[in-house]
């Protein structure tokens, strides 16, 4: 089964335990090794282009490294006295702190981090937003109101992009600021923002549609056995995973 | 009670305004019948309060905004306010103006299946029915395909399929045929009376009355405070209001004369060579491809001259502006008087170069209609205060906005947006334009007196002025040089008729 099929909300409950139970581990090696699993999963179960995937793996790894010279150089209770530090200091810096637990500490943190980035991108990338929200309406109750909000608003925002896109050039022919983040910028796109939503929830309840009334469903999203098997597979891994690789 | 059911709206004494202190009534004590079963047209000056009658008759309105003072609205002898949106589509579906903000899903087959589930078709009679509405209108094409990717064409089809698909027994459409281009117009023209044939009756509203009449029952105009000034037009008594709506300024006289004459050829504006436009998402899913724009088209664009560039929505005309403006990447050449355009730093290009969008609540940089003309003087050297807010005015007064000078650019009609649009950048005294569609939603005398004001400027200020536009008799009136993008190419049609183009 391709990961595009598991029912989104039966994923997102799943990954979510994965990440809570991952919080309470200090171990490098599980979290590498999720880390990879996720990795192998996307190439091997799932329709997604590497670009993309290497694409989020961009920040996500510059996070990590800044999370792992974050913990390495400036975390708290390293093992050694800064005195038993002092007292070697022909040794390079970075020798005399790869000796303290830090190390330990900042590798913990950079891979915890690629560990949920990992589990993140599965998830992000796997899953179609009509099919989650459709599944959240059925599995977890979500109001249409909401939910057919939501992909309204989703499916909009290739066509806000390019408004931006020119409210900006607009700002800029004028020689004012065209900056993304400008106030003038900003208050134009909220403006026409508050616009946009009204003439689409018109032309959606001209449609007949509104939030209170019974309606029918073209297609219900349901939980099969294998979603649920795929779940307990995951989690039981990496209960499994905690204990052969000890914490 | 034979009269109940053969009306299909009835509007009595209908008074609303958008703000409920507001002083200005859009709707002033307006009362008017319309019969079930026609195809009925409803046209006026722009600003008149059409669009808002269609979103009050239909009930989105006082709903999602606005106030409706006193009055009383029927569909089809039941109260337009005690039904819920699900009764109102049984009976009345409205399509608007924007086709970008009319859907919610992904694909026409989803927003269709969107549709009956709101109306409670049963799962399993949901794809019979789409596919026979599809190929009975002959969209099925369309049905799988991302709508985010259609043309502004396809999408009004795509929606206009959905209302059908409803089978309410009136369609409400707001000036259905904004962005569209004129063989996508006649198509839908073509679906609408294929609709009507089935039972289904229109109400539209439109400024281009020659598409519509061959197929209306009957014209109404509508005047100030959508008060009604005639009804009754038709085809066959078409002539005998002819001169009547004319003096409206309603009616597109029927005739390709050249208003100006200017055939020398003078300086190279802005020069294309082997201009290559190519649009595709970034990172690219299997079996995706990239999708041509332009391949190698040539043209130029001469100095002090009017040019116009015709060709099917999403054909690419707009991102042949973005490309001029440094927004879009292109391979080939483009020339602005000698210089590469590479060469020229943005700056400098946006000092020399002014747009307007397709939609112009884009290009709004005030709250105030009067400080946005100010806003494009400012660019004016050697202006004083004074000068600048005089200017303003007599520029407002020229384009028929100075009773809103104190209004939001936001509160003014589409119509009125784009005419303040088009003037904030004639204001700000550039030397080439680049105009995306200026004269969409303006009646006849207001397009006339945006394209003598143009052609004034052109010609008085040495500008050079590039206009994208769906209205080719427009564009042979007014322009010195045509071009229409097919296939791909920028194809020089100066001075050919139509029969003429269609042979070369």
């Amino acid at each position: 089964m391709k990961l595009e099929k598991w029912n989104p909300s039966v994923k997102m409950v799943t990954i979510l335990i994965c990440v809570l139970i991952l919080s309470f581990q200090y171990n490098t090696v599980l979290n590498t090794t999720v880390f990879a699993v996720m990795l192998l999963s996307l190439f091997f179960f799932s329709e997604v282009n590497p670009g993309k995937v290497a694409a989020l793996l961009v920040p996500a790894g510059f996070a990590a490294l800044g999370l792992f010279v974050m913990g390495l150089y400036y975390a708290k209770g390293s093992s050694i006295p800064v005195k038993a530090m002092a007292d070697v200091d022909m040794m390079p810096y970075m020798v005399r702190a790869a000796l303290s637990t830090n190390l330990h500490t900042a590798l913990q943190l950079a891979t915890r981090l690629l560990a949920y980035a990992g589990m993140g991108i599965v998830f992000a990338l796997t899953t179609d937003g009509e099919y989650f929200v459709r599944s959240l309406m059925h599995q977890c109750h979500l109001p249409p109101k909401f939910a057919y909000g939501i992909l309204a608003a989703f499916y909009l925002m290739p066509f806000m992009a390019r408004e931006l896109k020119n409210v900006q050039l607009s700002f800029r022919v004028r020689n004012m600021c065209g900056n993304a983040l400008h106030p003038n910028v900003l208050f134009t796109m909220l403006v026409n923002s508050v616009r946009w939503s009204e003439s689409e929830a018109m032309a959606m309840e001209s449609k007949g549609f509104c939030g209170a009334a019974k309606r029918t469903y073209c297609e219900i999203p349901e939980i099969h056995p294998a979603d649920v098997i795929i779940a307990v597979l995951c989690i039981g891994s990496m209960v499994a995973g905690i204990f052969i690789l000890g914490s | 009670m034979k009269q109940k059911t053969e009306e299909m709206l009835h509007l009595r004494d209908v008074v609303f305004r958008y703000h409920p202190k507001g002083k200005r009534n859009i709707l002033d004590h307006v009362s008017l019948d319309i019969a079930d079963h026609t195809i009925t047209v409803i046209t006026g000056s722009s600003g008149c309060g059409k669009s808002t009658m269609a979103a009050v008759s239909a009930g989105l309105y006082p709903e999602n905004g606005g106030y409706l003072e006193s009055g009383e609205i029927t569909l089809y002898g039941r109260s337009v306010r005690e039904m819920n949106p699900q009764e109102r589509a049984s009976v009345m579906t409205v399509m608007f103006q924007n086709p970008d903000l009319q859907f919610c899903m992904q694909t026409l087959r989803n927003e269709m299946e969107f549709c009956l589930e709101n109306i409670c078709v049963p799962a399993e009679e949901m794809d019979q029915r789409i596919k026979n509405t599809a190929e009975e209108l002959g969209v099925a094409y369309l049905l799988d395909r991302r709508l985010s990717t259609l043309s502004g064409g396809e999408k009004q089809k795509a929606n206009l399929a959905c209302l059908f698909l409803m089978k309410s027994r009136c369609i409400l459409l707001d000036e259905p045929f904004a962005n569209i281009d004129e063989d996508a117009a006649w198509e839908m023209v073509d679906m609408i009376k294929k609709m009507h044939d089935t039972g289904t009756s229109f109400l539209v509203i439109d400024h281009r009355l020659e598409y519509w009449i061959p197929v209306a029952d009957e014209i109404i105009v509508l005047g100030k405070g959508g008060k009604l000034i005639k009804s009754g037009i038709n085809k066959d008594n078409f002539r005998e209001y002819s001169s009547f709506l004319r003096e409206n300024g309603l009616f597109y006289p029927n005739e390709d004369r050249k208003v100006h004459e200017n055939t020398e050829m003078t300086r190279p504006m802005i020069t294309l060579k082997n201009l290559t436009i190519t649009v595709g998402e970034k990172w690219k899913k299997k079996g995706q491809s990239e999708q041509m724009l332009t391949d190698m088209a040539d043209a130029v664009f001469e100095k002090k001259r009017i040019s116009a560039v015709l060709g099917p929505s999403g054909s690419g005309k707009t991102t042949m502006f973005q490309a001029i403006l440094k927004q879009h990447a292109y391979t080939g050449e483009i020339l602005i008087g000698d210089t590469p355009l590479h060469k020229i730093r943005r700056g400098k290009l946006y000092s020399e170069v002014g747009i307007v969008f397709q939609n112009p609540a884009d290009q709004f940089v005030t709250q105030n209609v009067l400080e946005e003309v100010e806003a494009s003087l400012r660019q004016r050297k050697g202006l004083s205060k004074e000068e600048k807010s005089s200017i303003a005015k007599e520029l407002l007064e020229e384009y028929g906005l100075s009773g809103y000078r104190n209004y939001s650019p936001y509160m003014l009609s589409q119509g009125q947006q784009r005419r303040l649009a088009v003037l904030s950048v004639l204001a700000s005294g550039k030397k080439i334009l680049l105009l995306d569609e200026p004269t969409y939603g303006q009646d006849y005398s207001t397009t006339i007196s945006i394209m003598e004001h143009l052609r004034r400027k052109v010609e008085h200020e040495c500008m050079t002025v590039i206009l994208i536009t769906h209205d080719s008799r427009l564009a042979k009136q007014y322009a010195d040089k045509v071009y229409r993008l097919k296939d791909k190419k920028l194809v020089d049609i100066t001075g050919l008729s139509d029969e003429d183009e269609v042979k070369t």
